[in-house]
């Protein structure tokens, strides 16, 4: 990703954006008794498509921005986000990113990661209730929408990230067919 | 590859937001709920709440509408749930109005007036109607007692109210009863108090409704009186019922300028399209029977 003021301004914009549409419109959206999570999803996405740093750093923020919103513990989803978004950036940085399919085992990664991260974070903090089973039941619920979400969020994240970004990962793939050669191997010599 | 450079600035780029988190959650905890930490969350909120505001509205729809679904499909799932659990109410409601009747016609049969006098050395076996004469005449039962169960033929029946009838053919572990409104029927009876005799034969068709013939056309019968078997043999039916069983109450009298005996209408005490149970009332040999008198 070239750093620009163009580019911090899409990672802030989708940010702030991601947060809000999470905790006023999607996290009310119950399908299946659970709601999609799509902070996770996005930093996923952005860590895929723009590599570790810039990963870690919407991931960073976003859990800021998300803390502050909900009046949570400061701090706490940051810490759950920022080496998410590290790894998943790590992850596309080492291998290419340009399966078409390959949102779907990150975004139900992350989202996992996200969710037990979470989990340990409130036992470590100050969790003091019984868990329910029906905790499980809308962990899963949430992994499960956020892979039927992930097509869609990871093509919408590099829509918007692609002008600021070095190489577009998917086109990387197309390359232009090899040039055909004769029976001996040669150019100029076909039949 | 990267070179060692880049290498450490991203490492330290996690490092740094990593602590940072930390940091952020130590100071949290660490200050009051009027801490700088604490202010800035609440002006974050301030500041985000309008757009907050904006797209929870533009969501509103999208959220009614996925409420909705699931509402329908928990309400499928609770209707379903609900079904069952009314099965299983009715089940028990059904239980607990039989076992309410039940005991309510074994109260009954205990609670005969005079059971004392006329049940004196008899053996009662209690039975269930196991089946009813299907057709408008209502003349007879089957029970689920027989012969295996000291049961014999010619023994007195009664069910809650009074006498029902007798026995007229056994099996093993059956026995059927021939009602007194059978056509075949006819019970030697008095009407108490002053012991006008006569014989209850049955108007056949209406259960409710049993005619008491050959009573003396001096007699004085009136409607509300009692009548009871009297214990005697009547020329026609063999009515070996033992004495003082109710039968039923005077419903109406039928004077007759031409006849030589009164016909008096009777209201059986026992309603034979509701009984589930009878007691047969065994032990005694007919020719005891009698002769039993007090």
């Amino acid at each position: 990703m070239i750093v620009t003021p163009s580019a911090i301004v899409r990672l802030v914009l989708i940010t702030i954006f991601t947060v809000v549409i999470e905790t006023a419109g999607v996290s009310g959206v119950r399908v299946l008794g659970g709601n999609a999570d799509l902070i996770p999803l996005v930093v996923g996405a952005v860590a895929l498509w723009s590599g570790c740093i810039a990963g870690a750093a919407v991931g960073f923020a976003s859990g800021l921005l998300l803390d502050m919103l909900l009046g949570q513990q400061v701090g706490a989803s940051s810490l759950v986000l920022t080496p998410i978004g590290y790894m998943v950036g790590r992850y596309g940085e080492q291998n290419e990113p340009s399966h078409g399919l390959l949102p779907i085992p990150v975004a139900a990664a992350t989202t996992t990661v996200s969710l037990a991260g979470m989990a340990i974070v409130s036992f470590l903090l100050a969790f003091d209730a019984h868990l329910s089973i029906y905790a499980f039941r809308d962990m899963f619920v949430t992994i499960l929408l956020n892979s039927a979400l992930a097509l869609p969020m990871f093509w919408l994240i590099r829509r918007i990230l692609r002008p600021v970004l070095k190489v577009d990962p998917v086109r990387r793939k197309r390359r232009a067919s090899p040039i055909e050669s004769g029976p001996i191997g040669l150019r100029g010599l076909e039949v | 590859m990267y070179d060692k450079k880049v290498v450490r600035r991203r490492r330290a780029v996690l490092g740094v937001l990593v602590a940072l988190s930390i940091a952020l959650l130590t100071i949290y905890f660490g200050e009051s709920a009027s801490g700088g930490l604490h202010d800035f969350s609440r002006g974050a909120q301030a500041a985000f709440s309008p757009l907050e505001k904006g797209v929870s509205l533009a969501f509103k729809p999208i959220r009614n509408f996925a409420n909705w679904t699931g509402d329908v499909f928990h309400a499928k799932k609770e209707n379903k749930e609900l079904k069952k659990e009314v099965q299983q109410l009715r089940g028990q409601v059904a239980q607990n109005q039989t076992a309410q009747r039940d005991a309510a016609q074994l109260g009954a049969l205990l609670n005969i007036p005079g059971r004392g006098a006329f049940m004196t050395g008899y053996t009662p076996v209690t039975a269930r109607v196991i089946e009813r004469s299907p057709t408008v005449w209502y003349s007879s039962w089957v029970i689920n007692k027989g012969s295996n169960d000291g049961i014999r033929v010619n023994e007195p029946v009664i069910a809650a109210g009074g006498l029902a009838g007798k026995i007229s053919s056994t099996t093993g572990g059956t026995a059927r009863v021939t009602l007194i409104t059978d056509e075949s029927s006819s019970v030697s009876a008095e009407v108490m108090p002053d012991g006008s005799a006569g014989l209850v034969e049955p108007q056949v068709g209406n259960p409710d409704d049993l005619l008491l013939d050959f009573v003396q056309k001096d007699a004085n019968i009136q409607p509300h009186q009692t009548v009871l078997t009297s214990g005697f043999t009547s020329g026609r039916g063999d009515s070996l019922f033992p004495r003082s069983i109710p039968i039923g109450t005077v419903k109406r009298v039928d004077p007759s300028e031409v006849a030589l005996y009164q016909h008096v209408h009777i209201q059986p005490y026992v309603d034979f399209r509701k009984v589930d149970y009878v007691q047969v009332m065994t032990g005694r040999e007919a020719e005891q029977r009698a002769q039993v008198a007090p």
